[in-house]
């Protein structure tokens, strides 16, 4: 019986990379097989199974939902204040594809006030708005990209193209892909969290979803109302002794079973509830901010039991800290069709100072090297002025969604510090030089994780999937 | 043969990229396999087969750049066709059938010249050794070709011996055991299968009584009648309908930004019936691709074509129609495909299929047959980019006696209009009227006079001084009741209105404005009346009032009561106490006269304790007042000219208007009110396709957009299949006619295929969703075939073949891994044992409501909301619906019930994997995750259903031992009864649990009323025995058996 326990647990050993657990990955999976290693080396093959060497470990990946006005924020265009309010040139909008705009729109520069202006920051003079003056204060640790481009100029199917290199529904995000390429560096956490402010983003669970990957790989939402993961808390009157013994009894009732019947799946789920169990400890411990120094809550300004980004990008350091792979930062609230500059200005009091004081506090702790810290958004927004709302009324002018060009951002994890890839035309609207598709972008990301985005592959369907498609090419330009 | 051993790992459909030549090292394990198939049973084990040995090797390393796609066809040479193939490209050939060293292709493989190798070296693919040499030697033996056996039609193969007591099935199982040197398991104890075939058939365990009435029947056919009891039963159709509900990607809502619901349960309820039924799959298929086209299409047909209204739509501010349509279309093309065929067609909307002979055109031939219906997004003001999702609907039918009473109502409702435009028509106080009346007070806006007077009486006795801004401040004795008498004089014509104010002062208690109580200084004016006394007149005459208004009036005390005739009601401020107060009556004419008339207020308090006026004072309103009750933003919009009011002024006006307009008040309330009774009565809804009059034309879309068009096709099905029979019509019908046709090679071969992985756990071709040149080769070609066979000569009937497979002995075997099994064969490929694996995510909830006795069998209508946590739904956009935990049987129905919104499906359910259903899925994954034990302990929903297990079994079993009471739950939970292991471990964990509770009787109630909100204890039953059932009953739900099938 004992002997025939043994076997089965040595075989779900195996299985548990694959389907169980948070998932170790498909690279550890394949390290084992090749060369049928212990457990012992796992972290040694692990590396191994890497396309070459990474320069991040992790990510924080913060998607601005609804598209920020990249031109107000980080691609200053002297030329577009100065032709303010004249109408725009014909090739910006006859024969294109605008999501509200449907009468020629006059050009809209960020206004020529001393709030909006920008600033040339640190040694890098990299341009920032005065709209975020504490992230004017890391800029020599920025590196921007002034030339994304998208395909897909509506929220729901561009956010998906953005995370998942596809404008539908059915396909991986690029946190599942890394969840299934590297795995978890912690066994009680998920390989890939989620954290949201304010409403969920249209893409909905989707754009967290493992699409035809195992579902392990999927992203794990910690909510900052209820039980931070779903069902982690004991109904009531029901103590952590309690559900210890529920658990103690479990695993004895289950390893009788599994005597008789020999299958190695059960063994798997033993482990799985002693893991359940540790996580009932192991996530309220992450998610107490209370613990942190007052020092880092003023740098961040988060309070502990509130909702907040800032509370969510320290949760995100703290996540990185214990292994956590990919933190998905959802923050609500960027689509300023009307009243851009007021806004705007909003928007960025919330976030300018926790981001800011994230990639400090990484750097304070060494940790930014090995951590990568995305902006991004699904697409930018137009130079040209929006005056109508959806219902076709006149508003405070705004911005519409933009795909042509739009500046993102990332920081740490082996990219340059103070450094601009690409340029856009003198009004912003598209590429002038240099331009970085999804496709591409997606690829630069993994290849910092030390993937080859042509040889993290998954076969459905008879074909072998990737993230990028059959496209993407590394901008090594970013690249330290 | 070792060879299953790896394959345990590829259960989710997947290897990965990086152990490449190691899915190869799969396939040549196939040598020395021998099978028994008409197609492949020739084949002897030493003999190369193209399409096993050779296909596999070619697609993965040459397709691609030598395939089907002329685009990125190198050196226009093509290695998929044997003609081209084995062509003269000039001197040398690809091919010489005998002579590998004269064969360009062989050169290209085996050459130490970098620049001449194939596969390039950039292309990071490497051939192994013993590839290259399977590709020389099948050259050598002549380079013949096959076609892929996947597009060949299947015949019905010998089955080879059928062992005593088993069917056909295992006549190719025993077979292939046979040539792997395995023995087959021993036929699963009883209890264990009726558990199991339950399961599969119908989603629900046995209970008890099931189990022992098969136990108790020794007859030969007690199996069969279990297998035909349960193919009867209509948990059958809810059962099957989840998988194919998955493929059909069915939800309730659009997807997307908002993610709105829509109502389309009516096909949801069409495919449970189908399958109870037993509807023949070719009419099955019909119908749902095309049962509108169908010569007179009845209802439920139309309800059928639902199949493909469940695709996703997106309905966000500028979205572009066209492009959503467009998206629809290649969703319904795609579906198609790998439900019906297998086929990923998909890879041939922006070019020609990279490895199987899907061409472009082939894929825009299809895509032809779909792309005549309607958009589906409308933009509902026709300004604006602001979009509704849109598209055909049908109401479904409603019984007669409803029908009737809904035509009732509508004719009510259409007097009840007529009467209200009739109102908003009157030239006297109409709508109109009334804006005109309104403009011009506007222009002559009210003033307020107050009136000097003359004398005050009160029958009270109290004593009174005039002040000099002409109130009247009245102190000293406090009456309970009292009437006051105001006259005053004035010149003032055109009087439109009076003002009584009851004002302040520090001599009344509290400052007033009522006399009779410090604290609570309120007034009651009961009744006022107003008389006057012209110039002229011997008497006076009372004046009428049109209306009141007040700045102020206390609840159920408004200021028109004080003109109701009513002594009994009146006006009152509480509790807005210590603070001067108005009342407005106007007029129902304009009084008074430059000659001068005389006014006499008569204020009637007659509420008691005193709660009468301190300090009135009356004024008297000059010009037009019925612009003083109207808001800044009306008043803003009345004086623009109508034409040049925007929508929203329009719109404050009319609500104005509505508002302050009893009579039309009155009316809307009533047709509101009517309105709701009509739309209670209407027929739902449900989503349906339709065929445009006139067909759009279809073109290529070059590079899969669809604005940049190419060349017109016609549609068309792909010329790699069976052609399409020409007497069939060219629209969905006659696609949906071909699919099913007895030439099509595929279709039958991927059903049964489908339905053989949810019962074995996988498909005989384990790329279930995949059975073109890619996919993985069946493991018993003979048996997939001579079911498909057997699938369509039964008349296409599901049970038919369900119950071939569920009768075999094959199925009937002991699931235990038997050592030897998980060394060679973990997997359960060659099928040496009987299945067992978890359940999906609805069996497990369905079982678990089961087996607590919670579950209602309800069947049908409107998705359901069980419990869920809160805060699940909170998505951006317009009209988030709203979650509402079921508190009636709804919350224990059956998981195919439960409302799929796709932006964020039921969180359980997603935890065991279940799908987004935001596009088709074959096979969903099967996990095992801290978060499934995480739902399984503390998921409210299932500790409430151990509740109720615990309760049931307190109830089911009085005065029975503990032991007694275990060995029924365990008949509930497993159908068996526990081993003495199991017995000892929770009998000793209950007598533990129940100590505990006595001592700490408070935590049992607290345990007890957490676990249930609907679910309550039964009366009389002892709290801390029940509690350590609860403790117990969790225990059993988390078992891996309770959510295993085996």
């Amino acid at each position: 019986m004992s002997e025939m326990n043994e076997l089965a647990e040595g075989v779900s050993r195996r299985q548990l990379f694959q389907r169980a657990g948070f998932g170790i990955g498909g690279y550890a999976l394949s390290s084992l097989f090749q060369a049928d290693a212990n457990a012992d080396s796992e972290d040694s093959l692990l590396r191994r199974g890497l396309h070459f060497a990474p320069r991040a470990k992790n990510v924080i990946y913060i998607h601005m939902v609804g598209a920020p006005s990249h031109l107000d924020l980080f691609d200053y265009k002297p030329e577009l204040q100065k032709r303010s309010g004249q109408l725009c040139p014909d090739e910006f909008f006859v024969g294109k594809q605008l999501a509200f705009i449907r009468e020629q729109p006059s050009l809209l520069g960020t206004p020529n006030e001393d709030q909006y202006a920008f600033k040339r920051c640190g040694e890098s003079g990299l341009e920032i708005s005065n709209l975020m003056p504490h992230l004017q204060g890391v800029a020599d640790d920025l590196c921007f990209i002034r030339t994304l481009h998208t395909e897909q100029f509506n929220h729901a199917p561009a956010q998906m193209f953005s995370l998942t290199g596809f404008p539908r529904f059915g396909r991986p995000s690029v946190g599942s892909w890394l969840s299934y390429g590297l795995g978890s560096e912690n066994e009680n956490l998920p390989a890939f969290v989620v954290l949201v402010t304010g409403q969920v983003l249209g893409a909905g669970n989707s754009a967290w979803g493992s699409g035809f990957l195992p579902t392990i790989h999927q992203g794990i939402e910690f909510r900052s109302q209820g039980d931070p993961v779903l069902f982690l808390s004991n109904p009531k009157g029901v103590s952590g002794a309690d559900r210890r013994k529920t658990v103690d009894s479990v695993k004895h009732l289950n390893s009788l079973r599994l005597a008789d019947v020999g299958d190695p799946e059960i063994a798997t789920r033993i482990g799985q509830y002693e893991m359940a169990y540790r996580m009932q400890s192991s996530v309220p411990d992450l998610m107490d901010i209370g613990s942190e120094s007052k020092a880092v809550h003023e740098m961040y300004g988060t309070e502990p039991g509130k909702t907040s980004f800032a509370n969510n990008c320290l949760l995100a350091r703290r996540m990185v800290e214990r292994g956590v792979r990919f933190v998905q930062l959802f923050d609500q609230g960027w689509d300023h069709h009307n009243s851009v500059f007021d806004r705007l200005s909003n928007k960025t009091k919330e976030v300018d100072q926790p981001i800011a004081a994230l990639i400090r506090d990484l750097k304070n702790r060494g940790m930014l090297d090995e951590t990568l810290v995305v902006w991004s958004a699904e697409f930018g927004r137009t130079p040209m002025a929006q005056g109508r709302n959806g219902g076709g009324e006149e508003v405070k002018i705004g911005r519409d969604h933009h795909k042509e060009a739009y500046t993102v951002w990332m920081a740490g994890g082996g990219t340059k510090g103070g450094h601009v890839h690409g340029e856009t035309d003198e009004l912003g609207y598209g590429v002038a030089r240099d331009g970085v598709h999804i496709h591409d972008f997606n690829a630069t990301l993994l290849h910092l994780m030390g993937i080859d985005h042509e040889r993290l592959t998954f076969r459905y369907q008879g074909r072998q999937f990737r993230l990028t498609d059959v496209h993407g090419h590394v901008v090594e330009d970013v690249l330290v | 043969m070792k060879s299953w051993k790896n394959r345990q790992n590829v259960e989710n459909g997947g290897g990965h990229g990086v152990s490449r030549g190691f899915s190869f090292a799969k396939r040549i394990l196939w040598i020395g396999v021998c099978v028994g198939s008409s197609q492949w049973g020739t084949v002897r084990a030493d003999e190369i087969d193209f399409n096993r040995d050779i296909r596999p090797i070619l697609s993965e390393n040459c397709f691609h750049c030598h395939g089907p796609d002329k685009e990125t066809r190198e050196a226009g040479f093509r290695l998929d066709i044997e003609e081209a193939a084995k062509a003269d490209l000039g001197g040398y050939h690809g091919l010489v059938p005998g002579d590998a060293d004269a064969s360009e292709v062989y050169y290209r493989i085996v050459t130490d010249d970098e620049g001449d190798l194939m596969p390039p070296l950039k292309s990071n693919r490497r051939l192994t050794a013993v590839q290259k040499d399977l590709l020389k030697r099948w050259i050598e033996e002549g380079a013949e070709y096959a076609e892929h056996w996947a597009y060949v039609a299947p015949e019905r193969p010998e089955t080879g011996v059928l062992p005593e007591g088993g069917n056909e099935v295992d006549g190719f199982v025993r077979g292939r055991l046979e040539e792997a040197g395995l023995k087959p398991s021993a036929e699963a104890d009883a209890r264990t299968l009726i558990r199991r075939v339950s399961l599969d058939l119908t989603g629900l365990p046995p209970t008890p009584e099931e189990v022992d009435v098969f136990l108790a029947d020794d007859s030969p056919r007690a199996y069969e009648k279990v297998v035909d009891r349960l193919l009867r039963s209509e948990r059958f159709g809810e059962r099957w309908a989840r998988p194919w509900l998955d493929l059909a990607r069915y939800a309730d809502s659009n997807g997307f930004q908002a993610d709105q619901l829509r109502d389309s349960w009516a096909y949801r309820d069409w495919v449970i019936e189908a399958l109870n039924a037993d509807m023949p799959f070719d009419q099955f298929t019909i119908e749902q691709l095309a049962g509108d086209l169908l010569p007179n299409a009845t209802v439920e047909q139309k309800i059928a074509t639902g199949f493909h209204r469940t695709v996703t739509c997106n309905v966000e501010a500028g979205v572009h129609p066209e492009e959503n349509r467009v998206n629809q279309v290649v969703d319904r093309v795609n579906t198609t495909g790998t439900v019906w065929l297998g086929a990923t067609l998909e890879c041939a909307q922006c070019h020609d299929h990279k490895y199987d002979p899907i061409t472009m055109e082939d894929y825009y031939g299809i895509y032809a047959y779909f792309n005549n219906t309607p958009l589906e997004v409308e933009n509902p003001g026709g300004t604006g980019v602001q979009f509704s999702f849109y598209g055909p609907k049908m109401e479904l039918p409603i019984g007669e006696a409803q029908a009737q009473e809904r035509e009732e109502l509508q004719g009510v409702l259409a007097s009840l209009r007529r009467d209200r435009k009739a109102l908003l028509d009157n030239k006297e106080d109409g709508r109109e009227a009334w804006e005109e009346r309104m403009r011009a007070a506007l222009k002559n806006p009210p003033k307020w006079e107050v009136l000097e007077v003359a004398s005050f009486e009160s029958n009270g006795g109290e004593d009174f001084r005039i002040l000099k801004d002409q109130s009247v401040l009245v102190t000293g004795r406090v009456p309970g009741s009292v009437v006051y008498t105001i006259t005053a004089r004035t010149d003032l014509e055109g009087i439109t209105g009076f003002r009584v104010e009851a004002l302040t002062h520090p001599e009344i208690p509290g400052n007033g404005p009522g006399r009779g109580d410090a604290k609570r200084a309120n007034f009651i004016l009961s009744e006022i009346g107003i008389e006057v006394l012209e110039k002229g007149a011997k008497r006076g005459r009372e004046l009428a009032f049109r209306g009141a208004s007040a700045n102020f009036s206390q609840v159920k005390w408004e200021v028109e009561k004080a003109i109701d005739g009513n002594p009994k009601t009146g006006w009152a401020i509480g509790p807005e106490f210590g603070k001067p107060h108005w009342a407005v009556f106007e007029t129902a004419g304009e009084v008074g006269s430059s000659e001068g008339a005389t006014f006499v207020f008569t204020l009637d308090q007659n509420f008691g304790r005193g709660r009468t006026i301190g300090r009135p004072r009356v004024s008297a309103l000059v010009g037009d007042s019925s612009s003083l009750s109207l808001p800044d933003d009306v008043v803003e919009a009345l004086k623009l000219e109508a034409k040049k009011r925007n929508n929203k002024q329009r719109r404050a006006i009319d609500a104005f208007y509505m508002e302050s307009n009893p009579k039309v008040k009155e009316i809307d309330a009533e047709i509101a009110r009517v309105d709701r009774l009509f739309n209670e009565l209407a027929p739902p809804t449900t989503l349906v396709m339709v065929e445009m009059e006139e067909p759009r034309e279809t073109k290529i879309m070059k590079r899969g957009n669809y604005l940049d068009l190419g060349e017109t096709v016609t549609a068309a099905t792909p010329a790699v299949l069976p052609a399409i029979d020409p007497s069939f019509p060219k629209n969905r019908l006659g696609l949906a006619k071909w699919l099913v046709s007895p030439e099509n090679p595929l279709v039958a071969r991927v059903t049964v295929n489908r339905w053989w992985a949810e019962i074995f756990g996988d498909g005989i071709v384990s790329t279930v969703e995949d059975f073109g040149t890619q996919s993985e080769p069946p493991t018993h070609p003979g048996l997939l075939d001579w079911l498909a066979v057997e699938f369509v000569e039964s008349g296409w009937s599901m049970k038919h073949v369900l119950k071939k497979m569920v009768m075999s002995k094959t199925y009937r075997q002991d699931s235990a891994l038997r050592p030897d099994l998980l060394e060679e064969d973990l997997g359960n490929r060659y099928l040496a044992r009987g299945p067992r694996f978890r359940m999906s995510a609805e069996m497990i909830r369905d079982n678990a409501l089961a087996v607590s006795g919670l579950l209602s069998t309800k069947m049908g209508g409107e998705p359901i909301m069980p419990y869920q946590p809160p805060g699940m739904w909170r998505q951006v956009g317009r009209n988030e619906p709203k979650w509402v935990d079921a508190q009636d049987e709804d919350r224990f129905r059956r998981g195919i019930y439960v409302i799929w919104r796709r932006a964020a499906p039921y969180p359980s359910f997603v935890n065991f994997d279940g799908p987004d259903r935001g596009s088709c899925v074959v096979k969903r994954p099967r996990t095992n995750t801290p978060l499934q034990a995480l739902t399984l302990m503390n998921d409210p929903a299932y500790v409430e259903m151990a509740l109720a297990l615990a309760s049931r079994l307190m109830v089911e079993c009085p005065g029975a031992t503990m032991g007694e009471k275990l060995s029924h739950a365990y008949e509930l939970v497993f159908s068996r009864r526990p081993s003495e292991g199991e017995a000892q471990h929770l009998e000793s964990v209950y007598r533990e649990r129940v100590t505990y509770y006595r001592e700490n009787p408070e935590t049992a109630e607290v345990v007890i009323a957490g676990a249930g909100e609907v679910v309550k204890a039964p009366p009389g039953v002892d709290a801390a025995e029940l509690a350590a059932w609860l403790h117990l009953a969790n225990i059993l739900l988390n078992l891996d058996e309770t959510i295993t099938k085996g």
